[in-house]
């Protein structure tokens, strides 16, 4: 006997404008199972989980719950159905504390009607004791890692009671080891028959969790599967449509390195004694778990995290102790934060977001705007943003489009030192590739490229030398030449 | 909308319709279509309303209005506020008369100097909301106090009834034989020019994105601090030309602070759609906002019927009723829902 579905969708479609984002699409999750969803950049995915939490009620097909056919007509009025929604970009409110944030417009009263503290506290210190994380729920958010923000909004999900929990991309920001912890927690909930929705573009990953696997291409639905009747490799077929070509440019050897970055005893509170060099032609990963201060060196090379002592020179000129963004600018560091909410002007075009950082060079005074244009397009396409319409806001790209036109802005006017957070955080199997690609192509021109990311694999794939941060101390510095895999990493931190 | 037999699998990029279009532009023309009805309704109620003479009387009352809200669109697009403006009218045209009438000293230093005072107090409202992170909210409370509190001190609490040729040429000139006022066309000036700096320039740009996103801006190497502080400069002389002009209509130098003016500013330039969030608007919206604003207070003039002592009391319904129709028309409450 088969259970009936928790939930079915049939033949969605969905448009935006003119834009086709979901074409008959069906769509169902069972009991206890979790079904991943995996596809491209802008497949459609996030569109379909916002339909099924109510955020989109405007599309046509059927949705049925609980084997009746339902209209949700806001995310509060899913929630109420138990359907719990973790979106691609956090929506935590980091001025309250981590315990408030738990328990967001649901904190618990006491007898006499006020909000009941101390239980509030103690809640959300044992949940998130059984979660492994030790900290104080009585800090605001903010004081934490985008990790534990993430985790903090996983938990206030499941203890909203949701039977249905999707999540968008929940790893895309976490550690290997928090990756772990959610992974048994997925088993957990698993066992307490509750459903999950599990979108990632990390498909090792997909495997280890999944029960049945449904693959977005162009908005349509190419199939779905059992998880033991696929592979990575086939997934990656379906999902591109194509072989993939997994090789990046291969590294060209530089005869002569010359120093182009050197960083000397750089101290904040979030780092201390920070010594690297990265050369002209040369890629340095900056590896460390979430937390570890690694993107507060990278945010500090670029003028925007405060430092208390050190020294930076760049190309045989030092900074000064404390410079602005455009200083850094002036002199060549480009630097892409691992937040695209924090970098980009969503309500704003896409060449408007490529050109900004460089609107002094392209004009004194009045930007041309087809000058603009005629700049942002070909850094578009390097790095093939879709849609590629330069006047499209960047709000209505998908996340990783998003990422894309964060790297695309600092193509246009080549930088000497490239810093980079996360540079291929919710990228598809293809997209990352070409991203990785552009920062080799980088490095094989002869320019310097710091990688700073929590993803092993991405800091493998690129990094001619890697250096491991742990706790705001550099722990170790090793050479990459294939010789190292991702376990040797996790292991140094 | 029916589906679509299609031969090559894949998205399909499909116009919106006609008719979609047309909604959508319509609705970004809210304010034009509060203006149009304001208009029809007054000029079918009174039969004044519509006289050349008294167009150029809507003109005239904006005028002083139309320059605080040039300003005051720089600081809102920054997503800051500046609550000192009316305070700044008045320390204005103390100051430009103190010096003309009391210490005589001859034109245009009473004038240049007012202008500079205003200017630099709105530097140090600048200053005081980025490099001392005091909310503007709260820094031009506090000016507005300095402001106004400087100019009952200086007045010594008494009306100044000397005004300079300067003063009176700003205030009641015409330009020429025709009966434009010289007001009218500098308020028209500055909504000009802030418009084009607004629209086509680099610093125009970095206002918005400023008011957008400030953090990004700042990713993007955007000294948002400076632009800030510059916004607030730039209100800080609207306002001192405000003054300027206001004295000359009034022919005389009055300590007391008009309180109105920072009402009806603000509400012009929101009422046109400039966001208080920041990074939303821009001068044709204030433009829109000023005559809707204009058209309302002037239009209720000219129906003898109403009780004067509840004109104000209509022109906050009627204000709160166009915000909400302009709110609720182009879309913006109920688009994102996330
Ligand atoms: N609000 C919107 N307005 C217009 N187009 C949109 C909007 N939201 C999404 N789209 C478009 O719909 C398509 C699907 O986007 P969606 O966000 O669902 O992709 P996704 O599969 O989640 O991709 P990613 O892996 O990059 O997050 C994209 O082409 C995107 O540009
Ligand atoms: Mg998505």
């Amino acid at each position: 006997m088969t259970p009936t579905p928790v939930l079915e969708l049939k033949n969605i479609s969905k448009r935006f404008g003119g834009l086709q984002a979901l074409k008959n699409v069906t769509f169902d999750l069972y009991p206890g199972e979790t079904h991943a969803l995996v596809g491209e950049n802008g497949a459609g995915k996030s569109t379909l989980m916002r339909i099924l939490s109510g955020v989109y009620s405007d599309y046509e097909g059927e949705y049925i719950l609980d084997g009746e056919p339902t209209l949700l007509r806001s995310p509060a009025d899913a929630q109420a159905r138990g359907i719990g929604m973790i979106h691609q970009e956090l929506s935590v409110l980091p001025e309250l504390s981590v315990a408030e944030n738990v328990f967001l417009g649901r904190q618990p009263l006491t007898p006499w009607g006020s909000i009941d503290w101390s239980k509030m506290y103690r809640i959300a210190d044992e949940e998130l004791g059984h979660l492994g994380f030790e900290i104080n729920v009585k800090r605001p958010l903010e004081d934490y890692s985008l990790g534990i923000q993430q985790v903090v909004e996983v938990l206030r999900v499941i203890l909203s009671g949701a039977r249905v929990l999707i999540m968008d991309e929940p790893t895309s920001a976490l550690s290997p080891a928090e990756v772990e912890r959610l992974i048994e927690l997925i088993s957990t909930l698993r066992q307490q028959q509750r459903s999950i929705i599990y979108i990632s573009h990390f498909l090792e990953e997909v495997m280890r969790v999944a029960d049945r696997i449904t693959v977005l291409r162009d908005g349509q639905k190419v199939d779905t599967l059992k998880q033991e009747d696929t592979s990575v490799d086939h997934l990656i077929s379906l999902i591109l449509g194509r072989e993939v070509n997994a090789t990046l440019p291969s590294a060209t050897e530089h005869e002569d390195k010359q120093t182009l970055l050197e960083v000397r005893d750089l101290c904040s509170d979030a780092f201390n004694h920070i010594d690297l060099v990265v050369g002209a032609g040369e890629v340095l990963g900056l590896y460390g778990a979430v937390g570890a201060g690694h993107f507060d060196v990278a945010r500090a090379l670029f003028g925007m995290y405060r430092v208390d002592g050190g020294v930076i020179i760049l190309d045989g000129h030092e900074f000064p102790q404390r410079f602005s963004a455009s200083y850094a600018i002036k002199r060549g560091v480009a630097y892409a934060t691992e937040s695209r909410r924090k970098s980009l002007m969503l309500e704003e075009a896409n060449y408007r977001n490529i050109t900004l950082p460089h609107l002094g060079r392209i004009a004194r005074i009045v930007p041309n705007r087809k000058r603009e244009v005629d700049i942002a397009e070909p850094a578009m396409q390097m790095v093939n943003v879709q849609p590629p319409d330069p006047h499209n806001a960047v709000g209505k790209l998908s996340g990783g489009n998003q990422q894309k036109v964060a790297i695309a802005r600092w193509i246009t006017f080549p930088p000497k030192l490239f810093v980079v957070s996360e540079p291929t955080r919710g990228m598809d199997v293809g997209a990352k590739n070409e991203v990785l690609g552009i920062l080799r192509n980088f490095r094989n021109d002869g320019f310097g490229v710091l990688v700073v990311s929590s993803e092993p694999e991405t800091v493998l794939a690129v990094a001619d030398r890697i250096i491991i941060m742990s706790r705001g101390q550099i722990v170790s510095e090793l050479e990459n030449q294939g010789n190292l895999d991702k376990d040797a990493l996790m292991r140094l931190l | 909308m029916t589906t679509q037999t299609e031969a090559v699998p894949g998205r399909t990029t499909q116009a919106p319709s006609t008719t979609e279009i047309w909604l959508r532009r319509a609705r970004a023309l809210a304010p034009l279509w509060t203006l149009l009805a304001l208009g029809l309704f007054f000029s079918l109620a009174s039969d004044t309303f519509l006289r050349p003479i008294n167009l150029n009387n809507i003109l005239v009352q904006v005028s002083t209005l139309a320059l605080l809200g040039t300003g005051l669109t720089f600081v809102l697009l920054t997503g800051e506020i500046d609550l000192s403006i009316a305070a700044m009218v008045t320390f204005v045209g103390v100051v430009a008369a103190h010096l003309f009438a009391n210490l005589e000293i001859p034109e245009p230093w009473p004038t240049l100097i007012a202008l500079g005072a205003a200017t630099l107090l709105g530097l140090v409202n600048g200053i005081a909301t980025t490099k001392f992170r005091i909310p503007s909210f709260m820094a031009t409370l506090a000016m507005s106090l300095i402001a106004s509190g400087l100019a009952i001190w200086i007045s010594q609490g008494r009306i100044i009834f000397e005004i300079s040729e300067v003063s009176r040429f700003f205030g009641s000139g015409r330009v020429g034989d025709t009966g434009i006022r010289v007001l009218t066309v500098v308020a028209a000036s500055a909504l000009l020019v802030a418009f084009l700096v607004l629209r086509y320039t680099r610093f125009g740009r970095y206002v918005y994105m400023t008011g957008a996103n400030k953090s990004a801006a700042r990713l993007a190497g955007v000294n948002t601090d400076n632009i800030t502080i510059a916004a607030l400069v730039i209100c800080g002389f609207t306002a001192g030309l405000a003054g300027l002009v206001n004295v000359g209509r009034l022919g005389s130098a009055q300590p007391q602070v008009i309180n109105s003016f920072l009402i009806d500013a603000i509400g012009a330039v929101v009422l046109g759609g400039t966001a208080l969030t920041g990074g939303r608007g821009g001068i044709i919206q204030t433009v829109f906002g000023l005559l809707i604003y204009g058209t309302l207070r002037n239009g209720l003039d000219n129906i003898p019927q109403i009780d004067p002592f509840a004109k104000e009391f209509i022109t906050g319904v009627v204000l709160l009723f166009a915000l909400v129709v302009n709110v609720v028309f182009s879309g913006r409450s109920s688009r994102d829902r996330t």
